[in-house]
């Protein structure tokens, strides 16, 4: 909401500073957003009086005018506007001025003719397209009314003003009107506003049978309706002063009827309406639409209605969408002389809904939904009839046909001063609150330090004890609040033990070098369900803005994915991407949602260095990450990990891990069919679900001492056929190797020329140890004996 | 010249020997002729036959004595040698360190995180338990149970994604509802509740460098018998100088949340010049950091909580707008775009 500083002076003694009044609404109401003085950056701009006019000689369309500035000699200036004429009193910007955007207009020729300075639209002088009235939009600004020539045309055009612009939050709709920033003000500056008391003069000629009503809604819809009728209008252009009124609230001037309808609205908050009257026929009808009826708004195809739509019609056609807009089919038109005026109130939630289905929001329904102040109905018809009555020499019939008049029952809160205290931490006296609520115009009825506040209507934001004690809070100060921390019964903080878990995850994935990335949850169908091992029914948006973000992601890998081929975009093709975030989907119709943890590596296994150390990221690397991830979050036993297809991965590099017989997430290389056009060559990516294994009992750490007696370990070098794996053979080994083989690792495997083809050779190194007293030779003699021989007859190797 | 005057020839000569021996190899020479089984002393005790009785034991305890002196002494010389040989040996292996060395990768934790877990460990100081809640909501925790029932004009400022045809579920717009899910199971006859509620949040905005469609927040709730809006300004006030300096100053300015009456906007002291006003903070000298206010009573009413007896405060921040602001970043799309030169920025350890 635009709101006048010069406005506020009809109803208040309003002599702070501008900007200082904007900060401190800002710090006690309503955040003022921007500050604006139209006048601001201009210079040497006055009015002009066209005395005499001749076509250009070297031009078809640019005339030379003669203009009196108010100096001695007329100043020549040229000007190629198509609605020039003599005796116009316009706008020149004299040579050396300022227009807007800080433009400087010099004395120069224009094809050779002198032109001192430019006759200016009003958007030169920085008026919005929005608000400039049509006739004048695309030429230069005509006066309607002669002023003395050289006089600055800031003041005549309401730009001497100060605009300051109310952010107004939903609940603080009651200053959507200058009578409500008055009250605001007044509050603030403990001022009592001198609101405008209508006056009417009335017709002799009584409005009765000129317009029948029927309203077949109820009181829920429609609560107050009610209507006065004019004759003899003459339509014409508003006075000056109304017109630049409107332009500075943002409404573009149309003519005297329209023009207050929204001053009317703009002061007392009142959305209203009026129709022509020669136009409606048959009775006026206040009801829901029926289905198939349609609405015609200006410059639009018609607008099919619904029957939860509130309309305004007569026995043919539809003449408004209630609380919205007025159709084109009773509008007021230059030829309009008899007037029905409207003023109503409608269901916010109704209108909100037939805005938004038809995409019509308007000032009168953004007013309806928030709120409206129900007391003022009557007022601003009132006012309407004044104001149209004296612009445009009308009749008012005598009387107001109020067909509804609902009225509500009057807010009163009770309230104690101690209340307040007790939540604001404050020691207000009940003589300091009843000051604040006085300010407010609140009735105040206190009995001990019990207060009976009565709310007026049009602040219907007012409602519970609590909306009080923020009225004396914002009031009296939030800088006056003291500043103190809680005390309160100690509490425990802190994070439970799936965040403490996660937050160590994180930390190890950072200690390993990884750059933790956030990626977005909605992702495109396909991604969503890849590297997964199978997927399960997505969770999709019910309307989705973009294919890119519809539905929610099943895996993390998709996502470190797009961030790796965007960093390969820019040639960032050495990665290791981390990202520990959400997964969803849905299962027998409930969403599920698990923190997952995923890992992408690609390129180099270290930054380049002199000594040329460095190779490229491989399986075995990643999965040694993996399995230090792993051991390091205590889950160290009874993981295994089995070749099986993930979707997106690379069908034989790619392995499932097990803890037991859970399914907990998959290490390999992405199928390169997943890297289209990318610079990225072998990928490799991990993803394990946090929630799973975290609800794995891990048995708790007991401390044991170092071993006393020394290890012995024996080396094993395995002839094995290139079928058999790793872990067959270690299952081999750990099965028969005894109770004091503690380790076992691969040291070497090798396949080439030297061994027969389907061959390999894989070398073990066995550590055993007896943790009791110093283990013999001969024990780790037949433990070796044992596993060569359980080797040879189950899994067909011999021991080289 | 006696037997006495030869040892002490030898002894001196010996010892002037060892003390000029250069290398250990010279040395090992030098103790073979004087200690070794054909040595010089060796001769002396061999020729003891032809002494007398009397001089004989005298003449061992002398030679024994420069034995072990020369011994001491030769060890004494080997040690030096052997430190100069390891000098000298070193002195080849000198190497140039100004080569740089062999670069690891360090790994970054992403700026929300550590804006979010610097937060989260300050809070979690004060006593507050970190609680988390879904990213996929059920309107009635996301809307109804923190008083923003349908069509109430506050959906508006928070278009929401809904995941269902029905509109029972959506993406959580707010981190909220975990207040009126904890606000249900809390029991204050025990205790008084403290929490905070990081996490992701969901809007229908499309994605520029100001708004997301995705982005995170961190709601702070404390709820007791005597909990004031001046213990709301002491809470904040100190999150503001944990994490944006000690120096700096808030205010608070009315707003509206439904969740709270009275609500409030909390601007900071502008980091950046101090509240003289610069180009950051517009020249107002403060900068909007987060909202927050009294919990309304129909939220704790909801929730089944007395809102005559209980009381208290919630905060909301957005950790993407704290790390905008203490870090600079121009473009929002950076935090979920994981252009690695942006990323690891982040790595070293800063306040």
């Amino acid at each position: 909401m635009l709101v006048s500083y010069n406005w506020l002076k009809d109803y208040l003694d309003v002599t702070v500073d501008p900007a200082d009044l904007a900060e401190t609404i800002t710090r006690t109401g309503i955040e003022i957003e921007t500050l604006e003085h139209p006048q601001e950056g201009l210079k040497k701009i006055v009015v002009g009086h066209v005395l005499s006019l001749k076509n250009h000689e070297d031009s078809d369309h640019l005339r030379v005018a003669q203009v009196d500035v108010g100096e001695e000699e007329p100043y020549q200036i040229v000007c190629g506007a198509p609605n020039i004429a003599e005796d116009q009193y316009v706008i020149v910007a004299l040579p050396n001025s300022r227009i807007a955007g800080n433009e400087k207009i010099k004395k120069g020729k224009l094809r050779g003719v002198v032109s001192q300075g430019m006759i200016c639209g009003l958007q030169e002088i920085g008026f919005s397209d929005s608000v400039v009235p049509e006739e004048v939009k695309d030429g230069i600004y005509v006066f309607e009314d002669a002023i003395a020539p050289g006089t600055e045309v800031y003041e005549a055009l309401g730009m001497d003003d100060y605009i300051l612009d109310f952010d107004i939050t939903p609940n603080r709709a009651d200053t959507l009107s200058m009578e409500g920033a008055a009250y605001e003000v007044g509050a603030i500056l403990s001022q009592n506003p001198n609101l405008k008391i209508p006056e009417v003069s009335e017709d002799s000629q009584s409005f009765d049978s000129q317009v029948k009503v029927s309203l077949d809604l109820d009181e829920s819809a429609v609560s107050n309706y009610r209507l006065r009728y004019l004759t003899d209008v003459n339509i014409a252009k508003s006075p000056l002063w109304m017109q630049t009124r409107l332009m500075n609230a943002g409404t573009r001037p149309v003519n005297n009827v329209v023009d207050a309808l929204q001053y009317a609205m703009i002061e007392m908050g009142q959305p209203l309406a009026a129709f022509d009257a020669d136009k409606i026929e048959g009775d006026l009808q206040v009801r829901f639409a029926k289905s198939g009826e349609t609405i015609q708004l200006k410059d639009q195809d018609p607008i099919e209605l619904g029957t939860e739509d509130i309309v305004i019609a007569d026995n043919q056609k539809i003449l408004a969408l209630g609380g919205v807009v007025t159709s084109t089919a009773a509008e007021v038109d230059e030829k309009t002389t008899s007037l029905v005026l409207q003023s109503a109130i409608y269901d916010g939630a109704l209108v909100r809904k037939s805005a938004q289905r038809h995409g019509v929001r308007t000032d009168s329904s953004a007013r309806f939904e928030k709120g409206i102040n129900w007391d003022n109905t009557q007022k601003a018809i009132d006012y309407l009839a004044q104001l149209i009555a004296e612009n445009g020499q009308a009749k008012v019939l005598a009387g107001t046909k109020v067909i509804r008049d609902t009225q509500k029952s009057p807010v009163v809160i009770d309230i104690t001063t101690a209340r307040i205290n007790h939540v604001l931490g404050t020691e207000l006296s009940t003589a300091d609150i009843i000051a604040i609520f006085e300010r407010l115009q609140f009735g105040v009825v206190a009995e001990g330090d019990t207060l009976s506040v009565s709310v007026p209507a049009r602040r219907f934001d007012i409602s519970i004890d609590a909306d009080l004690v923020e009225e004396v809070a914002r009031l009296y100060g939030y800088d006056n609040l003291p500043t103190v921390l809680p005390v309160v019964e100690q509490t425990i903080g802190g994070y439970d033990r799936q965040q403490q878990a996660l937050n160590k995850a994180r930390d190890l994935l950072v200690g390993f070098g990884l750059d933790e990335t956030i990626n977005y949850s909605l992702t495109t169908h396909d991604k969503a369900i890849s590297f997964v091992k199978e997927a399960k029914d997505v969770i999709a948006l019910d309307w989705p803005m973009t294919k890119e973000h519809e539905v929610l992601r099943q895996n993390l890998v998709s996502g470190l994915l797009d961030s790796a081929v965007y960093n390969a975009a820019r040639k960032q093709t050495d990665l290791r991407l981390f990202e520990q975030g959400r997964v969803f989907s849905q299962e027998n119709g409930q969403n599920q949602e698990v923190d997952h943890i995923a890992g992408l590596y690609a390129g180099q296994n270290r930054p380049n260095n002199w000594q040329n150390d460095v190779k490229n990221f491989d399986f075995y690397e990643v999965k040694g990450q993996v399995e230090a991830f792993l051991k390091a979050m205590g889950f160290t036993k009874a993981t295994s990990y089995v070749a099986e297809p993930i979707k997106g991965m690379h069908p034989t590099r790619t392995a499932a891990i097990y803890y037991g017989d859970q399914y907990v997430g998959f290490v390999g290389q992405i199928d390169p069919r997943e890297l289209p056009k990318t610079k990225l060559k072998e990928v490799y990516a991990f993803e394990l679900d946090m929630e799973t294994l975290l609800s794995i009992d891990v048995e708790p750490t007991v401390s044991k001492e170092a071993p006393k007696y020394p290890a012995i370990k024996r080396d094993l070098s395995l002839l094995v056929d290139e079928a058999i794996t790793n872990s067959q053979i270690t299952s081999v080994i750990d099965e028969n190797g005894g109770k004091h083989l503690r380790d076992v690792q691969v040291f070497d495997v090798y396949s080439g020329d030297k061994l027969e083809v389907g061959k390999q050779s894989i070398a073990y190194q066995l550590t055993f140890q007896d943790f009791a007293q110093t283990l013999k030779d001969d024990s780790v003699n037949k433990a070796i004996e044992a596993i060569t021989q359980a080797l040879t007859s189950e899994l067909n190797i011999s021991v080289r | 010249m006696s037997v006495f005057d030869h040892i002490q020839t030898l002894k001196d000569q010996g010892l002037t020997q060892i003390k000029e021996a250069n290398d250990l190899d010279t040395l090992n020479n030098i103790r073979v002729n004087l200690t070794g089984k054909k040595g010089e002393l060796t001769k002396v005790l061999r020729s003891m036959k032809d002494l007398s009785n009397e001089e004989r034991p005298k003449v061992g305890q002398v030679v024994n004595e420069v034995r072990d002196l020369f011994a001491t002494e030769i060890d004494n010389k080997k040690e030096q040698l052997q430190q100069a040989e390891l000098e000298a040996q070193m002195q080849k292996e000198a190497i140039d360190v100004t080569l740089p060395g062999k670069e690891s990768y360090l790994g970054s934790h992403h700026l929300i995180n550590i804006v979010r877990q610097d937060i989260e460990e300050f809070c979690v100081s004060l006593g507050y338990q970190v609680i988390t809640g879904p990213e996929v909501e059920s309107d009635h925790y996301n809307f109804e149970m923190m008083n923003i029932p349908k069509n109430h004009p506050a959906r508006d400022m928070q278009d929401t994604f809904y995941v269902d045809a029905t509109h029972e579920h959506l993406m959580r717009s707010q981190t909220s509802p975990v207040q009126a899910r904890t606000l249900e199971k809390h029991d204050f006859s025990k205790s008084p509740l403290k929490m905070i509620s990081p996490g992701k949040v969901y809007r229908r905005d499309d994605d520029d460098a100001t708004h997301s469609h995705q982005f995170n927040q961190l709601e702070g709730l404390v709820i007791d018998e005597n909990i004031t809006m001046a213990h709301l300004k002491g809470t904040l006030q100190a999150i503001a100088q944990h994490v944006f300096g000690e120096d700096r100053e808030i205010r608070l300015r009315p707003s509206y949340f439904p969740f709270t009456e009275p609500s409030v906007e909390v601007d900071v002291t502008c980091f950046a010049c101090g509240g003289k006003g610069c180009s950051t903070c517009k020249s107002t000298g403060w900068i909007e950091v987060l909202g927050a206010g009294m919990v309304h009573p129909n939220v704790l009413e909801n929730a089944g909580v007395d809102s005559q007896k209980y009381g208290g405060f919630a905060f909301g921040l957005g950790l993407d707008r704290f790390a905008i602001l203490k870090y600079g970043v121009s473009d929002i799309r950076d935090f979920y775009l994981n252009d690695v030169r942006f990323l690891e920025q982040f790595r070293q350890e800063a306040k």
